[in-house]
């Protein structure tokens, strides 16, 4: 599976879904949402990262009682939460540096 | 266009199809009806971007499934990353060409001398160790080569470009602000 730093599109699926759990279209809403619309995914793009994802075993299937056929949730398993939190750490850690580095020094 | 999409689907791999496809149909239907309400361009957008998404989507994974590997993998997608200033000169593609022709004059030349020639076999005897002078020009070219280097390096020298010159003459950010108070 990927490895960090995760693509803009993977980070956000998997903090839509950090949330609670979604199917397809709501992901995709939410990205367009978190992003301020900057990042708007296509569908194909959208089930090639929830394919990969499944086989990395980052975000699993998850029955909705009110599912419908062609409405799939899915949810956050414990191994994708771990990274996401990995990666959140390490993007914290470089906005740190980042506001570090071009703080105006004092003299 | 949602049933020109539902035909792009047919281009992913079955086992794709199969898994996905439902819910692909399901969610293009629920954008369709959202876009329903935008403008002609932003509509036309949204198709453009639906149809290069499938069919991007749709080689992935038949890259996926002909070797095995993730995506990202097969395919990097990630732009590399190029240094602004790099451009290949020009001069080369003329270099190149002028070798070219010098190399296809010498293999004609080679050609003529050897067709107004005896078709004669002179007697070649067996190489002596005395006429092996492989180390030997190793060693003149490595010579030659510390010689240009040295030469090189001398000019930038003396035209302060050198790298430790250079590097000397940087400033840290924070010496060049304070500079300015």
């Amino acid at each position: 599976m990927e490895a960090l730093p995760l693509s803009e599109p993977v980070l956000l699926i998997l903090l839509s879904l950090a949330e609670r759990p979604r199917h397809g279209y709501s992901i995709l809403k939410n990205v367009e949402e978190m992003s301020g619309g900057r990042v708007r995914l296509s569908t194909g793009t959208l089930y090639g990262a929830i394919g990969r994802l499944l086989d990395g075993r980052w975000i699993e299937r998850f029955k909705e009682d009110d599912s419908s056929r062609g409405r799939q949730a899915y949810r956050l398993t414990s191994q994708g939460r771990l990274i996401l939190r990995q990666e959140v750490s390490r993007l914290k850690q470089l906005t740190r540096v980042a506001s570090l580095c071009m703080a105006p020094k004092e003299t | 266009m949602l049933s020109f999409c539902r035909y792009l689907l047919y281009l992913y791999p079955s086992a794709h199809r199969f898994e996905y496809g439902e819910e692909m149909v399901a969610v293009l239907c629920e954008r369709q009806a959202e876009s329903w309400n935008s403008g002609v361009v932003a509509r036309s957008s949204f198709w453009a971007r639906e149809i290069a998404g499938l069919l991007h989507g749709a080689l992935q994974e038949h890259a996926r499934v002909i070797t095995g590997l993730h995506p990202w993998v097969a395919f990097p997608l990630r732009r590399f990353s190029m240094r602004s200033e790099f451009r290949f000169p020009k001069a080369t593609g003329w270099l190149m060409l002028v070798i070219l022709a010098a190399v296809v004059m010498v293999y004609e030349k080679a050609k003529a001398i050897q067709a107004s020639l005896p078709n004669t076999h002179p007697y070649v005897g067996p190489i002596q160790p005395a006429q092996f002078t492989l180390i030997s020009t190793f060693a003149v070219v490595f010579v030659a080569g510390c010689v240009i280097g040295a030469v090189g390096w001398a000019v930038l020298f003396a035209l302060r470009r050198s790298g430790a010159q250079r590097f000397s003459e940087l400033r840290p950010s924070g010496d060049r602000s304070s500079g300015n108070k």
